[in-house]
Parts: structure tokens; sequence; C-alpha cells
């Protein structure tokens, strides 16, 4: 499904013409099979997040190449990588980066709107998925009133409306309590068994490594698969 | 993304920033309304000169003067193609000018002489009665039974000093001439030799165009020419022969407008100096041209600094959406549908600007044809500018679609640039935003 080969890249940092490279990503390679469940831990300026940036096609990484759904995806043009995220690649952020101007539902049918999806169809799409993560009560409210957890459930309801095979989250619980936390965890357990989607998890929290099939440590740019739990 | 939800979206965005939006429509309203307005002007003094001229003669009509004394050639000029007549028409000299008499009333005329044949086929128009068939006969221009007076309406006139139009009005004859008999005096001034003829009145001519013109001519058959000469040359001192006694015009008519340049081409080759309204039209129109261009460019000067404005509203509206842009990258949005949304929001701006500013445009342009001739006699009641019927400004169809073209495009290029930056936002940076 996901297949990293090489992959090294290096920040230049300092005034230009003065400028020094650090690298993030050094040599990395991994396979990610269809429906598992992978974590990416680390510590903060590991390039854990870079690594997922890489993936999601928003960083071009300096060597090494990346397919995804039996795709080469490295040399996309924007307009490819975004033709592509939006069939194959779901998101959820660790901000929950909702559009504040609009209600959860909105927020939700916006991957939709975009795609070209009609109206009618969008509808009967969005209330599906609000009524998997539970959401269905707030759907009219704007994301200023609803709580943490309530913006976590739409952020993944919005990622989860097209129907992507693969989810990339970045420290999905970072801004949520432990309780909220569990939630959001099961909710995504939860998911990767009845829809089969392939979750790659990007976090510093050891307990959110608990639902990974398998969790890699990054270290300095380096990944290393430390644990497999058996699917 | 549909489009239908495409325009949701920019709708979304402009109630959002309300205000903002507003004084930029706003502005970019006084720009194009400003351009406009200030072409109406051009547009408004050429139709209503194009008018003052058309109502001056028929647009069909072609006037040709042969070189010195040759004669023209009818026959040659007949063989053009769409030559509806030649009409040949012969004023007898101010020095011969007769006099009218009608039962006991008389004035002063002037005699032309026309190929009557020619003129109806010409289709000059009559306003009472039809065309002489006999030499006997003749029309009367207009104003003849007005110019003539008795003589105590004579000696009232030379005592006035001050002539009210309603006095004026009151005076000379006051029915038609129509079927009447009128009397053609040639005499000596000191009225001691007089020669008359008598002629019967078969057409009255058309009603002068303007007001303070007046037609007093009595029109002849050509063959009337040599009798009338006569008549002028038995009272006279000094005996006129033919050619001194009138000079002639000739007017070639054309089947219609389309024919006329034509019709004009093949008479210059002829070598024969020609008129027509349409050449005059034509120098007003190249004039009128040149106008409008300059005063379209002056109005889009405003229209550019208005755009200044988008230009502003757009920078803004991309720098506040940074993260916005960045997620709809991230979960789909190619660069294109960005930029397009974007170039849509200033479209809209401009697309609401320009229509209020037509609206605006229709009003004052409205306003200013009611009210600036009443102003203007106001301030300067000899000059009859009320009276005139001057238009200043017309807004027709074509300056609408200019000023829209220019206004709308203009919107569209401030939009441009901010547009293609915000399809150039990196998303990683655009989700770091708080």
């Amino acid at each position: 499904m996901i297949q990293l080969q090489h992959i090294s890249h290096t920040f230049k940092i300092g005034k230009k013409g003065n400028e020094r490279g650090v690298p993030v990503l050094k040599d990395i390679s991994f396979n990610i099979n269809d429906g598992e469940i992978i974590s990416i831990v680390g510590k903060s300026g590991s390039g854990k997040s870079t690594l997922l940036n890489v993936i999601a096609g928003f960083l071009k990484p300096e060597t090494g190449s990346i397919h995804m759904n039996g795709k080469e995806t490295t040399n996309f043009t924007e307009a490819e990588h975004a033709k592509f995220r939006m069939v194959n690649t779901g998101f959820i952020f660790q901000n929950f980066q909702l559009m504040p101007g609009l209600t959860a539902k909105e927020n939700i049918e916006l991957p939709l709107k975009i795609k070209g999806v009609p109206k009618q169809s969008r509808k009967q799409h969005v209330q599906e998925i609000l009524q998997k993560v539970e959401l269905e009560k707030v759907a009219d409210h704007y994301p200023n009133e609803l709580s943490g957890g309530q913006q976590q459930r739409v952020c993944i309801a919005r990622a989860l409306v097209t129907n992507p095979p693969i989810i990339l989250a970045d420290e999905p619980t970072g801004s949520l309590d432990s309780e909220t936390e569990q939630e959001i965890l099961q909710l995504i357990k939860q998911l990767n068994v009845q829809m089969g989607i392939t979750f790659v998890i990007i976090t510093h929290d050891e307990e959110v490594a608990t639902i990974a099939n398998r969790t890699f440590r990054m270290h300095d740019g380096v990944l290393k698969e430390v644990e497999t739990v058996a699917i | 993304m549909l489009f239908k939800d495409q325009i949701d979206f920019v709708r979304q965005h402009v109630k959002k920033n309300r205000m903002r939006i507003f004084t930029t429509v706003l502005a970019t309203t006084m720009g194009c309304a400003f351009l406009i307005v200030l072409a109406s002007i051009a547009f408004g003094l050429q139709g209503t000169m194009k008018e003052e001229i058309l109502s001056d003669s028929a647009v069909t009509k072609i006037e040709v003067y042969s070189n010195d004394e040759e004669k023209l050639d009818e026959k040659a000029i007949r063989s053009i193609p769409n030559v509806q007549a030649i009409v040949n028409k012969s004023n007898i000299q101010a020095s011969a000018f007769p006099t009218v008499k009608f039962e006991n009333r008389s004035g002063n005329s002037e005699i032309s002489f026309s190929n009557f044949e020619q003129a109806k086929k010409a289709k000059l128009k009559l306003s009472q009665g039809t065309y002489p068939s006999k030499k006997n006969e003749v029309i009367v221009g207009y104003n003849l039974g007005q110019n003539l007076l008795t003589k105590q309406e004579l000696k009232a006139m030379e005592k006035e000093d001050d002539t009210t139009k309603e006095k004026e009005n009151k005076r000379g004859l006051q029915q038609s001439l129509l079927g009447k008999e009128i009397t053609v005096a040639f005499q000596t001034e000191d009225d001691k030799k007089t020669k008359t003829r008598n002629y019967k009145v078969v057409g009255i001519g058309e009603k002068p165009v303007k007001e303070w013109l007046t037609d007093s001519t009595i029109q002849m058959d050509e063959a009337m020419k040599p009798i009338v000469l006569r008549d002028y040359n038995k009272v006279a001192d000094q005996k006129l022969k033919e050619k001194d006694f009138y000079y002639v015009s000739h007017a070639v008519y054309a089947t219609d407008l389309e024919a006329v340049k034509g019709i004009l081409k093949k008479l210059k080759s002829m070598h024969l100096s020609v008129y027509s309204v349409t050449e005059q039209l034509d120098q007003l129109n190249v004039f009128f041209l040149a106008l409008k261009i300059g005063l379209i460019f002056v109005g889009t000067i405003a229209v550019l600094i208005a755009s200044i404005g988008i230009y502003n509203t757009m920078t803004m509206a991309v720098t506040e959406r940074i993260r916005e842009i960045g997620v709809m990258k991230a979960i789909g949005a190619g660069p294109r549908l960005v930029q397009r949304l974007f170039v849509m929001e200033s479209a809209y701006i401009g697309i609401l600007g320009t229509v209020l500013a037509i609206l605006i445009s229709y009003i004052i342009s409205f306003a200013s044809n009611l009210l600036l001739p009443k102003i203007l006699e106001a301030v300067m009641p000899e000059s009859g500018i009320g009276e005139l019927g001057i238009r200043f400004s017309t807004i027709p169809w074509e300056l609408v679609l200019i000023a829209s073209a220019i206004s709308i495009g203009v919107a569209i290029l401030s939009g441009w640039r901010p547009a293609r930056k915000a399809t150039k936002i990196d998303v990683i940076q655009a989700l770091r935003q708080d």
C-alpha cells in the first residue's frame, strides 16, 4: 500500500549565502500494508512530522521514492498530489484545522464539495459519517461551540467522508485530555477494523502507539521498527 | 468543485467581510460610473449633432456641383447604379426677386425652377397638394401665406419696435394657399412699370425643420424659365441674359442610404464636386470616435485607481485565509481551484460594482439631461439653450458593454496576482498558523 525507499531530506538553515544543511530524514525505507495501523513515535524534532509531510506529498524528498496505492508519487506535481490526496488520503490534525465559519456538518462536507460530488449525494454521505462518529446532535454547531473531543471527531469525519484507503494522523490526540484521547483512539481502532482503513499515526505519546499494529521509533532522522503486533 | 458550490463559497466569504467588500465595491462603482458618465457626454453630443445634421437634409441626397460652366452630364449620372433621380433647381438672382400678391395682401418671394418629374421620383414630400402638371401651376413654400401682409399689417409692423412671436403668428394669411390663384409681379423700384402673371397653387412645401427658418419660395416647372425671364426683362432697367438670371444646383438622390457611398465615389471619379450629409456624418463620427476613446481612456484611469482597492482587498483576503487555503489544499483542492475561487471573488466585486455603476450612471445621465438645460437657461437666459434640445448624456448599450468589460476585466486582473499567491501557499507553513 505505502512503500518508502531510501528517503532522505535535509533542511537548509541560516542566512542566505551562509546556509548549512541539517539532515532530518536519513535513508528511510519501510512498507505499510493495507489495513494496518502504523505509529511513528519520537521526540520533538526527530523528523516524524517531516516524514508524514513527505508521505502526504506536502514536501518533496531530496532522494528516494514513494509508492502509494500502486502509484509512484515522488515526482507528482502539486496538482497531481492534490488530486491523489482527494481520492486516496484523509488527514487528522493535532489542532483539528476546522473552518471556523462552517458548521460541523459543513466542515465534513467540504472534501466532497472539492471533489465535485452533487448536493444530494453529499448530504447522504455526511449523514452516514455523522452517525459513525456519533456527532448527529452537534451537526449544526460551529467549531467554537464544540469540545476538543467533538472537534477531533469532526476532523476524523472530514477525513473519512471521501472514503479514502489511507488516513494520515499527525498527533491526533495531542490537544485532548486522557479520557477523550482514549475515546478517539477507540474510534480510530474501530474504523480500522470496520472499514479496513490504513492509519499512519505520528505521535510522541507512547500510549497512542498501543493501538498500532506496528510501531516505529524515529530518532535524529533515523527510523527503526520496534514492535509488531499480529493483526 | 461544482460551479454552484464555488459561487456559494465566494458569497460566504463576501458575507464574512461585508464592510471591506462594501468599500471596495463602492470604489469600483465610482470608477466605473465615472467612466460611463464621462463617455456618455461624447455619445450624447454626437447624437444631438447627428440629429441636427440629419434634420437639415435627406441622407440620400448628394449635392453635385459641375466645374465652371460645364453642363452636368445627367445621362452619365443616371447610368450610375442606384441613382433614383437628379433634381435640378434653378434659383433666380436676389436682385430679381418678385412680389407675390393674393387678394389685398402682398409680400416678397423668390422663384426657383425644378424638374418636377425627377422631384416626384426622388419622393420629395409636400405638406399639402401635389406636384404641378401644367405650366402655370406652382408649389409655394410653407410660410409664403404668412409673409403676405395687408397694408395695415405692414404699417403696424413698421411701427413696432418689439415684435413678439404671438403678434407674428397672428399676422399674414391664416388660411392655406392651396388651390388659390396668386399673382407674381416684377416691378421697378418706383412701381412705374409692372409685369404680372397669375399662377395656380397646387402644392405647399414641407414645414421647415427649424422653427426659425421660413420658406416663402415659389417653385415652378423648368419650362417656365424663359417666360419668367421675359417678364423680368420687361420691367428691368438692366436686361439679364438667361445665364445671369439664375444659378443652378443639382441634387442626385440615391435609392437608399447604403448606396450613397458608391454613388459619391463614382461622381468624384467624374471630377465633380460633391457634398453629402453622410460625408459630414463620417467626419463627425471620426471626431467623436477619437473623443470617445479619449474619454474612455480617462475613465479607465479611475477604474484602475479603484482596482488598487480590489488588489488590496484580495491580498488581505489571501493573507487572512492562509490556514484555510492550507487545509483546502491538504484535503484535495488543486492550485487551479484555489486560484479560481479568488479570481471569482474579485470578479464578484467587479460585477457588483459594475451593475451598481450602470444603474447610477443612468440616473445621473437622466438627471443631467433633465436639469442641465434648465440650469444653463437660468444662468444664461439669452442663450436659448433650453429650446435647442441638446442631449448632454446618452448611454447606449455599446458603452455599457465597453465599461462593463473594462471594469470587470480590471477587477479580475487585480485579483489575479493575489490568487496566484494563494496557489503558492505552502501547506506545511499554512497548517502551522494559528
